[in-house]
């Protein structure tokens, strides 16, 4: 998540934020892995039902362009349409400045999202 | 007041004979958690790790697994089944490109669906050092089966959770 958030960092979790409200696109969540000991910080960019596409390292929800001003590093991403599965978000770090293959990103059950860092 | 030291002494003695009996006999759970600490500490290397000890570790790695594993990954050309001198010699090889690596596990989650079988699911964190001195920072959800065979719980089954599905 750089420069966003730093490696290594660490920062309190805020759990309640989604207890009567669903993740909204661009919001930073937390999403647990097997427990809540780690977990990783990424933004949403897309919710259920929406396509997502890179070309060019531009971001594409359902053929539109989206702006990203806190991607401050080159991307070149490309990656083809794909929908987003009922009851997951599409999740994507900020720091786009390697590889597609090497980012860990994608679509998560809204079940993982275990809330929002606290700053 | 003589009373009162007989039952305090009974006392110690039942407490004293609760943590024998407990470290004596161990938990199915703890046993099971051992040999994740096993596997955690015969995977992870040090820069100062000589021959003798690494060649130790991939002997002792291979009597974790049971005669064949099954590896399933989203990365199909990980996915198979694997006898313990294969996980040994992968293993072996995989360390060899690194000068620093430290497993770690946490949340374990440890159920006994029946006996004789027992599913974890954990995330697993290896990080370290490549001998080029790139950084590695991997972090999975893993589901582990292992079976217990002559006493010994031995993985069987180990499946890279999805996280993230691009």
């Amino acid at each position: 998540m750089e420069p966003t958030y730093h490696d290594g960092g660490v920062n309190f979790c805020w759990r309640l934020r989604y207890l009567f409200l669903e993740p909204k696109r661009f919001d930073v969540v937390a999403v647990r892995f097997a427990g809540i000991k780690v977990m990783l910080l990424k933004r949403v960019v897309a919710q259920e039902g929406e396509q997502v596409e890179f070309r060019d390292g531009k971001l594409y929800i359902d053929g539109q362009e989206m702006g990203e001003p806190y991607v401050r590093y080159p991307c070149y991403w490309n990656l083809p349409p794909r929908r987003v599965e009922k009851n997951c978000v599409y999740v994507v770090g900020d720091n786009r400045n390697m590889p597609i293959e090497n980012h860990h990103f994608g679509q998560t059950s809204k079940s993982r999202v275990m809330g929002v860092p606290l700053w | 007041m003589v009373k009162i030291k007989y039952t305090l002494i009974g006392v110690l003695m039942v407490i004293i004979g609760i943590v024998a009996v407990l470290i004596v006999f161990p938990s199915e759970e703890k046993k099971v958690k051992k040999q994740f600490n096993l596997l955690a500490a015969w995977v992870s290397k040090s820069p100062e790790e000589n021959t003798f000890i690494m060649l130790q570790k991939m002997k002792n790695i291979g009597t974790l697994f049971d005669e064949h594993c099954e590896l399933k990954a989203p990365d199909q050309s990980l996915s198979g089944s694997y006898t313990r001198e294969e996980i040994s010699t992968y293993a072996a090889n995989a360390r060899s490109h690194f000068s620093q690596l430290d497993l770690k596990f946490y949340d374990l989650h440890i159920i006994f669906p029946e006996g004789g079988i027992t599913k974890v699911t954990l995330t697993s964190r290896l990080t370290g050092r490549s001998t080029a001195g790139e950084l590695m920072d991997e972090t999975r959800e893993l589901e582990c089966v292992l079976k217990k065979i002559e006493s010994k719980w031995l993985f069987s089954e180990i499946e890279v959770v999805e996280v993230l599905k691009k």
